[in-house]
């Protein structure tokens, strides 16, 4: 499927964007890197938005193309432990990006990272040890998520990705293309940072692609932040395993997760207006 | 297969792509500073384009040690104004950001928080009395600020009447929130640390922020209701009448209020400024919520004349106070661990007074000039029997400012400055009064049953019912310090012999068989026996009430025992004369017929002359 192959070079376009920005990032002084990048870095700014752009690309391209294999009932092509790893992308994606997005070191992602803390510890047993791995310890620099960003969650979305198309290495036309896009968004459309110190009293948003879950956790109990896209991945992933009604259920389910989503989502951006 | 056309379309979309990036590279790369990038050892781009001395506050927040973001935040980093202006704080110190400027990590973070909880940020006693007065709570107590005051939408008569008479004189007051009253920079930490913006001088785009704070930084609200630092100064406010009358002789205050002059405080005089003897925790607080400024103010006479209270002094090896000790260590200071130290009434040590050969010397902490300190006297004047309850401010305040008469009403038609509201909004109050004066205070008792100076605090007649409020008239007295310290107590007679001292008002005190009587020269409306300005009659069944809980006038009881003597003052008018070592065995001796006295014969007490005038000190005696 042509979604699929173009999200596929997506992903590479950001992996490499992402390995010529590295040496421009420093753990220990986020913000003030990124800054330098965007302001005294000639290009700086747009390699960031290539950046940008082709990471939300291939999230956006991996959501679509879901859509596209339950729409066309394709799943069922997939052996059921591929088709459980291709489900499990989606929160790879999710994790990569965010990654990414805490990487800033701004006041926006310094709230995030709080908030992930709490969520990845809110996991029973293990979630304390959980959050020291995946966002290292309280106080400590970004290394540990960068490490995971560009390490981890980019090598698991690329086997994913390649398992799940067969083939390595995305083909060259939708690399091209998917260059092309990256290119055209991030030199109409700058990628902004946020502010260093969080304004009295203003709301800060995370990344838009968890505004709805950032919307759930203002009336729900913070366990609800892995609680509620497991029981998304599950709803998906059951699909591959059933048929008739138990399978329109199941979508069902997740089509109203997904308008749940949107409708707290949009509340929380009516909030913060 | 891609069809040709869609890499077509991605490629011109490209294409426009890098034409708005290079668009912007352009603008990048003209914007970029050449200037240095870095102040205190760490990355400040605010520098790059803020490099005109004037925009240097100097001192401890110099420029190059500190840079701009650690006070007005925003963003360091940045290399282009908008990214490097987004969160700035226009006013650092103001206390809605102050945990993130002055009170940050590593700089002022005790002081800040204490700051938030003083008097000066809360005005809660000024809420408190005012409410009280309007008749809208019990009693003049309370932990109302005026935070919470501003905050609210619908308004109480009182609370409006804060909201535009009082209002600008808090810390949480913004620059931009305030009329012209206070004529100072900022507010919180910036209203007394960063120099005024004096009238006529030449302007400066960045003040100097410093730890000295100078007297006419309190003179902004200190100038106003008690008015304690223009009598400090020897400067009283007069109405525009009283300075025509006065001529040249008046002054104009920095605000446009004219003034007349008066003997300044004898502190004053020797060059001591306010922060010479208030401590850091009468200022910025001490972290309790006090409800009155007496309860907050650490520093009493008795801490640097003596006699020490019990508990009042240590050695330093005892302090703990890390204020007073980073206070020692920034002046390049230190005391031996075995010196002496006398303590304010919470504890806090009084660093500037040192023990001397003799005595104490008191160093003014800006010149670093020490200035003998001369002990309370153990004379026949400060051990006068009967007089055990009277403050040292008693009978050392020389004079006090007097509105005797306030008339305050609303007016619905007119537009006032809203400090809430940072502009003139509908209703007016309009205060109007027969004059200021100043003259010597009148006495109170305060809860603690000491006596102390009193002035008129609200006489005044209340017409609110424009605003849906009261209409009424109060006759509330106020006990303060006036801060017109004089090193010559006030005479015997200046007390026993004034109606206006006692309480009674003005008039005439006489004595008709051993008897006194009180004619008021102006009477109250409501009662012809009380003088318009007098806080109590003579035999009145309860004595007058005062702005505190259990503030009052002298009662009948004690108005007889301070009339007992005036008799024979005119005789005996030096605290060194024998009669007044036992009063009670004079006058056993007297009634014996065994003196010399030709009172007892003439039948009645000889009034003084100033007993016959006007009961009080006209302001030609004070100047």
């Amino acid at each position: 499927m042509i979604l699929g192959r173009v999200t596929f070079g997506l992903l590479a376009v950001a992996l490499f964007s992402g390995l010529a920005l590295a040496p421009f990032w420093s753990a220990g002084r986020a913000l003030e890197s990124l800054e330098t990048l965007n302001g005294a870095t000639p290009w700086g700014f747009f390699l960031r938005g290539v950046h940008a752009f082709s990471a939300w690309g291939f999230l956006l391209g991996t959501l679509a193309h879901l859509g596209e294999v339950l729409w066309k009932r394709t799943e069922s092509r997939l052996r059921p432990a591929v088709w459980w790893r291709s489900v499990a992308l989606l929160p790879v994606a999710v994790l990569a990006l965010l990654g990414g997005f805490l990487m800033r070191g701004d006041a926006e992602a310094q709230a995030a990272l709080a908030v992930w803390r709490e969520v990845s510890s809110s996991v029973p047993i293990a979630g304390r040890a959980l959050a020291a791995l995946l966002l290292g310890l309280p106080g400590a620099d970004l290394a540990p998520v960068s490490l995971h960003h560009a390490g981890t969650f980019t090598l698991l979305a690329w086997l994913l990705t390649a398992e799940h198309g067969g083939t390595l290495l995305p083909d060259l036309r939708s690399t091209v293309l998917a260059a092309l896009a990256s290119f055209a968004a991030a030199g109409l459309f700058p990628v902004s940072l946020g502010p260093p110190v969080a304004p009295d009293g203003a709301l800060l948003l995370g990344p838009w692609y968890l505004l709805g879950l950032q919307g759930a956790l203002l009336d729900l109990p913070v366990a609800a932040g892995w609680l509620l896209p497991l029981a998304l991945l599950l709803a998906v992933g059951l699909v591959r395993h059933a048929d008739g009604r138990a399978r329109a259920a199941l979508l069902a389910l997740a089509a109203a997760w997904g308008a749940g989503y949107l409708a707290l989502t949009l509340r929380l951006l009516l909030a913060a207006r | 297969m891609f069809r040709a056309q869609a890499l077509l379309l991605a490629l011109l979309l490209a294409l426009a792509g890098l034409l708005g990036a290079l668009g912007r590279e352009r603008q990048r790369a003209a914007a970029l500073g050449r200037a240095p990038d870095r102040a205190g050892g760490k990355v400040e781009r605010c520098v790059t384009c803020h490099v005109r001395p004037e925009e240097d506050p100097g001192g401890a927040h110099a420029r190059a040690a500190v840079g701009c973001s650690s006070c007005h935040l925003g963003n360091p980093f940045a290399f282009d104004k908008a990214r490097a202006h987004a969160g700035m704080e226009p006013e650092p110190g103001a206390l809605r950001s102050v945990a993130r400027t002055c009170g940050r990590s590593g700089c002022h973070v005790r002081e800040a928080a204490r700051v938030a909880t003083s008097l000066m940020a809360r005005a809660s006693g000024i809420v408190s009395v005012n409410r009280w007065a309007f008749g809208e709570v019990p009693e003049p107590r309370g932990t109302a600020t005026m935070v919470d005051l501003l905050a609210k939408e619908e308004r109480t008569p009182a609370e409006d009447h804060l909201a535009k008479l009082c209002a600008g004189c808090h810390l949480h007051a913004l620059r931009a929130s305030r009329d012209d009253a206070i004529h100072g920079n900022g507010s919180g930490c910036s209203a007394c640390h960063v120099a005024r913006r004096l009238p006529g001088a030449v302007p400066r785009p960045h003040p100097s922020v410093d730890a000295h704070v100078t007297d006419d930084r309190c003179l902004g609200c200190h100038s106003r209701s008690g008015r304690i630092a223009l009598t400090y100064e020897g400067l009283y406010e007069i109405e525009p009448a009283q300075a025509a009358a006065l001529g040249t002789a008046a002054t104009t205050l920095h605000d446009g209020r004219p003034a007349g002059h008066a003997e300044a405080d004898v502190h004053r005089r020797a060059g001591l400024s306010c922060v010479d003897c208030h401590l850091h925790t009468d200022l910025m607080g001490d972290g309790t919520r006090h409800e009155h400024s007496e309860s907050q103010v650490e520093i009493a006479c008795e801490a640097c004349h003596g006699p020490a209270r019990d508990g009042g002094e240590t050695t330093w090896a005892e302090v703990r106070d890390p204020i007073t000790r980073d206070l020692l260590r920034q002046q390049g200071e230190t005391r031996p661990p075995g010196e002496r130290v006398r303590l304010g009434r919470h504890g806090t040590p009084v660093w500037n007074l040192r023990p001397s050969e003799g005595g104490w010397s008191t160093l003014r902490k800006r010149q670093g000039v020490a200035l003998a300190t001369r002990p309370t006297p153990a004379d026949a004047n400060h051990r006068l029997p009967g007089h055990e309850r009277l403050t040292c401010s008693a009978c050392h305040s020389a004079w006090a400012p007097t509105c005797s008469t306030c008339h305050t009403r609303y007016d619905a038609e007119g537009a006032q400055w809203d400090f809430a509201k940072a502009a003139e909004t509908p209703g007016r109050w309009v205060e109007a009064s027969e004059g200021y004066d100043a003259r010597p205070p009148a006495l109170a008792v305060r809860p603690d049953g000491r006596i102390a100076p009193a002035i008129p605090g609200m006489v005044m007649d209340l017409d609110a019912a424009a605003a849906s409020g009261p209409r009424f008239s109060r006759r509330l007295y106020a006990s303060l310090d006036p801060h017109s310290t004089g090193k010559k107590a006030r005479d015997c007679a200046s007390c026993h012999l004034s109606s206006w001292a006692l309480g009674l008002g003005t008039g005439t005190l006489s004595f008709e068989s051993g008897a006194a009587s009180f004619s008021p020269a102006s009477p109250a409306t409501d009662d012809a026996r009380l003088a318009v300005d007098g806080w109590t009659l003579l035999d009145a069944p309860s004595p007058g009430i005062g702005t505190r809980v259990g503030l009052r006038s002298l009662d009948a009881a004690e108005l007889r025992r301070a009339l007992a003597v005036s008799a024979c003052l005119p005789c005996h008018a030096k605290a060194t004369d024998l009669v007044w070592r036992d009063f009670a065995g004079s006058k056993a001796r007297l009634a014996r017929g065994g003196t010399r006295c030709g009172f007892r014969s003439a039948g009645s007490p000889r009034p003084s002359a100033r007993a016959e005038g006007a009961g009080l000190v006209g302001l030609k005696d004070i100047r």
